[in-house]
């Protein structure tokens, strides 16, 4: 078993010192209009490679690009949807960070890689591995008004085509491993059907890529077990909700691999070593994946400051290093 | 509950209209404000200016015929955080993302929380001297504090809530010993985590309002009302404060289903909307409020605190209420 470190998806894109407004500036002065389109994403390539060099000084084997240029994980794959508008800002599951929700009009169509850039951009200036993330299908039509009518199955069908192209286009791009978010299942068990459909729609285009399936912001053991049977490479979970998970998974295994949520990436209280170690010893005996990944339970730039999203990260690279001193 | 607003002594007009708490703040406090933040200007200097927003403010609220005032909060900026910054055991945290290119500064919570002294009661003592009308003294709940922080401290968010319960009920029974009838509690985050509100949240809300001789009203944005209803009238509250005109829910199939017990403020006009909603949108709103409700459970103001709005939208969607809630009143045979 080999066990990484990971990031789970963004990183904050500002912070408290001077050189760390630029990303805010940037984009305030392109709003002003005084910057050109070009000369903020130029910034953001800045600021990308910015973040994935403090993930990576924080000592994570796999990093993502952090999302900087993302407005919210929703919004960021709808935006350049035909058939499909932006509302307004909707509160994002039970955090205070806001996403612009899309309202459905038309059949949705997808235009052109939306992901693929900033992924080929993030995988050229990191030294080590970048994982891409997409947000789900499920979670996209569930966060989705949908104002043309037809059914909710369908929606979520068209989306899963739209993420299939997505995830098939990074694959291309020569990403490992690829991972998908699909928070909203977890408070909505009864749509388990519809959600298993698109998740295999989505993992046929995967190619040689490998799928991993995150869900967070809710307890994951009631669909612990279903999860399993889903056509992905590896789980991802959010052990903040859930005292019981750890157990759940001990108890029915995992021949998948699997991301561990051990790392709260809500608060910014630092965890503490034992606390981990013995949810590390409940579950790793038990499971026969081949990587386990430690990462934060949710992505870190929407909810924590950037100082203490980096010590997050450290804690947690000096927790794993226990780990592999004891396996 | 117009039987508990009489003994308290408020005799208040069929249909009290009132607003949620926060006013737009005028451009020489905002101006003022950025100063003093980067040490151009002293505190004195800055509560001259606050002092005189707040006066203009509940002239105007009485100019424009609100029944129940309140001082408008142009000495808060961000409503957690400005008790976080009043109460011991808080930090403030380095910026963190709220939407697009807009950062806040989230408290956090570091050791055991612990009330100082009063926070709000000079506000509340300095706006009820300038009008004979009733003026709200008003509250973030422990709700909102515990989810809008981060805990560092308490073991759980239950631990966390019922402490902040305890640590505000010293700041409510401050309210009320200055002379405080009308005592609101802000939850915007009450629906956050319907599970927690059958789990603690009611006895945090006891905790707050325990003892204490005064109207409570709870101020709670839209949310997932589906989801906390009919629960949340247990809360030990008098009125709840809900974000109507932006809600798209069918109130009276769910009323119908559990009558509604307790009074409401019905909030009537959208404060995210820049339109100015005529008098007969208003009226509509009220009349369809009071399909569900008795006249005399029924509250009228806007949807939530309008400080993002301007002056002119601020005061043109006041007088709409105004017009709107006058003309219900005469067909009920009142005013």
């Amino acid at each position: 078993m080999e066990i990484l470190t990971a990031s789970t998806g963004s990183y904050p894109r500002i912070g408290d010192s001077p050189e760390q407004q630029r990303h805010r500036q940037a984009y305030a002065q392109r709003e002003r209009g005084e910057i050109s389109d070009d000369e903020f994403e130029r910034i953001q390539d800045e600021v990308t490679r910015e973040v994935i060099e403090e993930q990576i000084r924080a000592g994570l084997d796999l990093v993502t690009d952090g999302q900087v240029r993302w407005y919210d994980p929703i919004s960021h794959f709808t935006r350049k949807l035909g058939g499909c508008e932006l509302d307004g800002l909707l509160r994002f599951f039970d955090t205070n960070f806001y996403f612009r929700q899309p309202v459905i009009k038309e059949e949705l169509e997808w235009r052109g890689p939306i992901a693929k850039r900033e992924f080929t951009f993030a995988k050229g200036v990191s030294p080590k591995p970048v994982k891409p993330v997409v947000t789900g299908p499920y979670t996209l039509a569930k966060l989705s008004i949908n104002r043309r009518g037809g059914s909710f199955q369908s929606l979520v069908d068209e989306f899963a085509e739209v993420i299939a192209q997505e995830v098939k286009e990074l694959a291309g791009a020569g990403a490992e491993l690829i991972q998908m978010d699909e928070p909203a299942i977890l408070k909505n068990p009864n749509d388990f059907p519809a959600f298993q459909g698109a998740i295999e729609k989505v993992a046929a285009g995967k190619g040689d890529a490998r799928l991993a399936l995150y869900t967070y912001f809710g307890d994951a053991a009631p669909l612990y077990g279903k999860l399993l049977k889903l056509p992905v490479d590896a789980l991802g979970f959010d052990f903040t909700y859930s005292p019981s998970l750890p157990v759940v998974v001990a108890k029915l295994g995992c021949e998948k691999d699997l991301g561990l949520g051990l790392i709260d990436g809500r608060n910014t209280r630092l965890e503490i070593e034992r606390e981990v170690l013995a949810v590390l010893k409940t579950i790793l005996p038990n499971v026969g994946s081949e990587r386990v990944f430690i990462n934060p339970s949710c992505g870190l730039g929407e909810y924590l400051p950037r100082e203490i999203a980096f010590k997050k990260l450290q804690n947690m690279v000096a927790i794993v290093e226990k780990v592999r001193g004891l396996t | 509950m117009r039987e508990k607003l009489e003994k308290l002594g408020l005799n208040l007009p069929l249909l009290p209209i009132t607003t949620v708490g926060s006013f737009p703040k005028p451009p020489y406090l905002i101006d003022a404000r950025r100063k003093f933040a980067t040490k151009l200007l002293g505190a004195e200097e800055l509560k001259k200016l606050e002092d005189q927003a707040t006066r203009e403010w509940v002239a105007l609220q009485e100019k424009i015929g609100l029944d129940v005032l309140v001082d408008g909060e142009m000495y808060r900026g961000d409503m957690a955080t400005y008790f976080a910054q009043n109460l011991g055991g808080f930090k403030i945290s380095g910026p963190v993302r709220s939407y697009g290119n807009r950062y806040y500064r989230k408290p956090i919570i570091t050791g055991e929380v612990k009330w100082r002294g009063p926070i709000t009661v000079d506000w509340w003592k300095f706006a009820q001297k300038l009008t004979k009308r009733p003026v709200k003294g008003m509250i973030t709940g422990p709700y909102t504090m515990m989810d809008w922080s981060f805990n560092e401290y308490y073991p759980s968010r239950r631990d966390a809530c019922l402490d902040l319960a305890k640590t505000l009920h010293e700041e409510v029974v401050a309210l009320s010993n200055a002379g405080a009838k009308i005592i609101q509690i802000d939850e915007p985050a009450l629906s956050v985590r319907p599970e927690e509100l059958s789990g603690f949240v009611g006895e945090a809300m006891r905790m707050v309002t325990r003892g204490i001789n005064a109207y409570f009203i709870i101020h709670c944005c839209y949310g997932a009302f589906e989801f906390i209803y009919p629960q949340m009238l247990d809360l030990p509250v008098d009125n709840f404060d809900l974000e109507m005109s932006n809600s798209e829910l069918d109130l009276v199939e769910l009323f119908h289903k559990y009558p509604f017990t307790k009074d409401m403020s019905f909030g009537v006009v959208d404060v995210h909307s820049h339109i100015v909603e005529d008098v007969g949108l208003v009226k509509k709103r009220i009349q369809q409020a009071l399909e569900i409700l008795e006249p005399e459970q029924l509250w009228i103001d806007p949807d939530c605190g309008l400080k993002t709005r301007t002056r002119e939208e601020t005061i043109g969607k006041l007088q709409a209420i105004v017009g709107a809630t006058k003309e219900v009143r005469k067909l009920l045979g009142e005013g």
